[in-house]
């Protein structure tokens, strides 16, 4: 039997407030915990073969895959298979991993039916928790007490990605639409088919929609329809990205471009006018999770599916990669 | 006056006595003359003469002295006078004459005297010399005598208490021997003398007893050989009844001999061996010899050529070999001695690689029938045992990946990890081969002698680890152990058993596979398949690593060129499903690695697709996890065909319609699709 760790593969990453630590989870249930600090300022006499490696994997009581992960100051949000839960850092930086400092059921409705928290997006100034999940909807929990304040219902499949700004969240679903809400009033307000679009729809992928992004007058989003631009108030497709892949999971705004990956050999950085300004390589064959940091250190880390997770400090070439296994 | 008046007389007896003598013997004066002299001579006292010669000289002084004064006077009377006086003093010399005539006689007398005496001192000295000669003989002799040891001391003889206590009277006779030490002695010998008189006439009789008894035991042996040939006669006879009884008797009888000559290890792995034969029964394994006896009788006769011996001809004649090479760069064009170097490196090669004359046989079978036939040999100057196969199958296999199954070699390998039996396990193979002037690896013989599996080391008892261990006498011989052959032995027979009726029941899969059909299996799964098996072969390794989608297996050193490697063909309406199977050697204790390549939209395999990558990873991940039941091959590729299906009907193309229920058909971040198959209702496949 092959080691199943050979097929691993890792959905989320998230990286500590003090940026030290790099936390992924993939689908075992298991969470890796990498020191950066040792991998980027490595000590020649302490470096070790298993450098690369996390310092440790801890594995989820549930063995249920590990679908997003979020950080707070106090606490590491770790979104699973029915339940979102707090670790509190100290705790879970530790070799042995204790119990959940907090744990939110999702409200399932027949025990067959499983409920993926498939994103986490945080409002700072709110302190409140919106989770894009499996059963269509989205929670918006206070961190304060841990309740579900309010269920945004919209989508008719499941959810992708969540993502907010300026009093916005937008959320890509499986059933191809891209919504807009407003966080006030709880209701979606508007919304995007970019499977209806004939410029951007390829339906022979799908018309699925892995991830959207808000800026602040823009939108990216990409999945089984191409990876677009729109403009944020005529809802209009600016740009539609050109590039070889066959499903798009990431996508985001830095620095005045958009980076973008998925089932493709590359991560992109592409201009808003869809120009290709730099191909990463990288080791998954699908990235489903890239994150990007310049505080302290610039750091892209792109993980998927692979037990390898790349890292760049440049965000312009591959410096080293890491190993989850 | 006076004084001439005496000479005068004496003068007239001088005269007168020398006349009467000679007128007394006429015939024989002279000698008269000197006995008278010497008498004469004798009597008259010597120093008398002496004063009278004194006397005699003084008077002629006086007279010529007389005379001279008579000279001077010159005178007529004085003339007389002198006259007168030349007469007396001429009587006077007559008497000094006849004085020192005696004077003579006396003095050749006394010499004769003294010459005698002499003569008798002489010959009492000699007599005393001869005196003190005897008596330093006798002396010696005596010496002698006490140094002189009888030959009684040495005899041994009884102590003095045992011979007062065990010898008759006459013979101890006390009262003389207490006192009398030689007595003693003297008894005590003709005690023993008796004694041994006795003993060796004992010592006769018995020796003539054992004649006699040996005598017996001849007649007796005789009688014995003339029944030999009966004994074979009777046994000739009792053949037909084992024959008829299946009884292997004769054959074990021979075996036991040939057992005998065999070379220690390979002994000892027959020996273990037909422990293990009587214990399981011949059913399942059996050992026998094979070889020429006589050869094995001549080689044991031989083998006290030391292998250091052999070692240092074989040096020697290395160099030997350089001098030709040498000589034949010389000489190219000679053809013969470039052909002749060719046979004497065939014929040192030969020697290097020859084998002991007798083999073991080990055959292991299973229930079906199916046997595997493992020749042991023993190479005597590499000293490592090398294995030769054959496998008897009950009845002939269709298709060819599925009888490569149950080929010798593929059988074998990796019986235990790592252990592909490529090349020798005795360090110092390369070192023997070397300087046997052979430049190939052990590697290149192997089709000839057999492989050097380093179980086949250990169930003859050598183990080369040890040897590794002491580095510094690599070379040296290496006993053979019993518990470890013992051990090997019995671990290696259940291995064995295992791994063919693994490969027995594999070679019925894959002969199915082969024709396309895919045995149903009892599992978890539903049987409504659409997809058909429409291919199964075996590949090689260049076409199997060539492969992009196998790339990643090969980098993780999953999968090496030592795996049996098939390739499956799975067809649905237009989509094709090409699955690189890596079987390994010690299936199905290990999993089957599957490698898929979807041809449909395109070509996808793990490396692009996800989708391709979770069946693999459901495929190659899930052995044994479901129920504790052995999962085989078949039922690989039963879920292979499922998961085929699931990926194909989620698709949403027309071409697949849906047919397996499904709650969902993706799920996750990762549009994972529903491959976990649930019993619920008609059954439901679920993503986790």
């Amino acid at each position: 039997m092959l080691d199943k760790i050979l097929y691993n593969t890792v959905l989320c990453q998230t990286f500590s407030r003090c940026g030290k630590y790099l936390i992924a989870g993939n689908i075992y249930g298991q969470i890796a915990i990498f020191d950066l600090d040792r991998i980027l300022n490595p000590v020649a006499e302490l470096l070790t073969v298993d450098f690369n490696k996390p310092k440790h994997i801890h594995t989820l009581e549930s063995e249920k895959q590990v679908c997003s992960l979020v950080t707070t100051e106090k606490f590491l949000i770790v979104g699973s298979v029915n339940e979102i839960s707090g670790w509190d850092w100290k705790g879970f930086l530790n070799f042995k991993l204790n119990k959940p400092s907090w744990v939110i059921k999702m409200p399932s409705h027949s025990i067959l039916e499983q409920i993926d928290v498939n994103s986490l997006w945080l409002s700072e100034d709110e302190n409140r928790l919106y989770a894009g999940c499996g059963d269509n909807n989205v929670y918006v929990i206070n961190l304060e007490d841990g309740k579900i304040v309010s269920t945004f219902t919209g989508h008719e499949d499941y959810i992708h990605s969540v993502h907010g700004k300026n009093q916005q969240l937008i959320t890509a679903g499986e059933d191809g639409y891209v919504l807009l809400w407003d966080l006030r009033m709880g209701k979606s307000h508007n919304k995007l088919e970019p499977h209806d679009n004939s410029k951007v729809s390829r339906p022979d992928i799908g018309k699925w929609v892995g991830s959207a992004t808000l800026s602040d007058d823009w939108i990216v989003c990409g999945g089984g329809p191409r990876l677009s631009l729109w403009h944020l108030r005529s809802l209009d497709a600016v740009t539609v990205f050109d590039i070889p892949d066959h499903g798009i999971h990431v996508s985001f705004f830095h620095d005045d471009c958009v980076v973008a990956g998925g089932a493709a050999k590359h991560l992109y950085q592409l201009s808003y006018s869809g120009e290709v300004k730099v191909e990463l390589p990288v080791s998954a064959t699908t990235v489903y999770s890239a994150i990007l940091r310049t505080q302290p250190h610039n750091v892209l880390t792109i993980a998927g599916s692979s037990p390898e997770i790349d890292l760049c400090t440049t965000f312009n070439y591959r410096d080293q990669v890491l190993h989850f296994r | 006056m006076g004084k001439d008046e005496t000479s005068k007389k004496r003068r007239k007896l001088n005269t007168s006595s020398s006349s009467d003598t000679i007128k007394q013997i006429p015939v024989d004066v002279y000698k008269r003359v000197v006995e008278f002299e010497e008498t004469e001579a004798q009597l008259r006292p010597a120093d008398k003469d002496a004063v009278l010669f004194k006397k005699i000289c003084q008077d002629i002084r006086d007279l010529f002295s007389d005379i001279v004064e008579l000279k001077a006077k010159d005178t007529e009377e004085a003339k007389e006078k002198i006259n007168a006086k030349r007469i007396e003093a001429s009587l006077h010399l007559v008497a000094l004459k006849k004085l020192n005539r005696l004077e003579k006689v006396r003095t050749r007398a006394g010499r004769d005297a003294l010459h005698k005496e002499k003569q008798r001192v002489d010959s009492t000295h000699l007599l005393l010399q001869n005196l003190l000669y005897e008596a330093d003989h006798l002396n010696k002799e005596v010496t002698k005598c006490l140094q002189f040891k009888s030959k009684d001391e040495e005899i041994e003889l009884v102590p003095i208490e045992d011979f007062y206590k065990n010898a008759p009277i006459e013979i101890s006779r006390q009262e003389v021997t207490k006192t009398d030490e030689h007595q003693l002695q003297l008894a005590r010998l003709e005690w023993e003398l008796r004694q041994r008189r006795e003993l060796a006439g004992a010592c006769n009789e018995l020796v003539a007893s054992k004649e006699r008894v040996a005598a017996a035991i001849a007649a007796t042996r005789s009688r014995l050989e003339a029944l030999a040939p009966h004994l074979k006669d009777v046994l000739k006879s009792t053949k037909p009844l084992q024959e008829c009884l299946a009884l292997r008797l004769d054959e074990k009888r021979d075996e036991a001999r040939a057992a005998s000559l065999l070379p220690p290890p390979l002994f000892l792995l027959y020996a273990n061996g037909s422990a293990y034969s009587d214990a399981l029964g011949a059913k399942t394994v059996t050992v026998g010899i094979s070889g020429d006896e006589d050869d094995a009788r001549r080689l044991e006769q031989l083998s006290n050529v030391d292998t250091e011996l052999v070692i240092s001809n074989d040096s020697d004649s290395d160099q030997e070999n350089n001098d030709e090479d040498r000589r034949e760069k010389k000489k190219r064009h000679h053809r013969s001695s470039k052909i002749s170097k060719e046979e004497k490196a065939e014929a040192k090669k030969k020697e290097v690689l020859r084998k002991h004359p007798l083999s073991v046989q080990v055959s292991v079978k299973v229930a079906d029938g199916t046997a595997l036939n493992l020749i042991f040999s023993y190479l005597l100057h590499l000293k490592i045992v090398v294995v030769k196969f054959t496998v008897s199958l009950p009845k002939p296999v269709t298709g060819v990946s599925a009888a490569d199954v149950l080929n010798g070699h593929c059988i074998l390998n990796e019986l235990y990890p790592a252990d592909t039996g490529n090349d020798s396990p005795h360090p110092a193979t390369a070192y023997l081969l070397n300087n046997a002037g052979i430049s190939e690896d052990f590697h290149y013989f192997i089709p000839e002698v057999g492989r050097p599996y380093i179980w086949a080391q250990r169930m003859c008892g050598l183990d080369f680890m040890a040897a590794i261990l002491d580095k510094h006498k690599s070379s040296k011989v290496i006993q053979p152990s019993q518990s470890l052959s013992v051990t090997t032995v019995e671990n290696f027979i259940l291995t064995l058993k295992k791994r063919l009726k693994s490969r027995v029941e594999l070679m019925k899969e894959l002969q199915d596979l082969e024709s396309g059909k895919i045995i149903s299996v009892k599992g978890n799964l539903p049987l409504r398949l659409s997809g058909s098996l429409t291919q199964w072969q075996s590949v090689g390794w260049p076409e199997y690593s060539q492969s992009p989608s196998t790339a990643n297996l090969i980098a993780e050193s999953v999968v090496n060129n030592n795996d049996m490697l098939y390739r499956a063909i799975i067809t649905r309406q237009s989509a094709k499903l090409v699955a690189l199977v890596a079987l390994r050697s010690d299936y199905p204790k290990k999993a089957p690695i599957f490698s898929l390549t979807l041809h449909w939209n395109g070509t996808h395999h793990s490396g692009i697709n996800d989708d391709i990558r979770d069946i693999e990873r459901m495929i190659n991940t899930q052995w044994c996890s479901e129920d504790n039941k052995q999962t085989t091959l078949s039922l690989q590729m039963t879920k292979l065909l499922t998961y085929l299906d699931i990926l194909l009907e989620t698709t949403g193309s027309s071409e697949f319609p849906p047919d397996k229920v499904m709650l969902c058909p993706v799920r996750g971040r990762n549009r994972m699709k529903p491959y976990k198959f649930l019993k619920q209702g008609t059954g439901v496949f679920v993503q986790f």
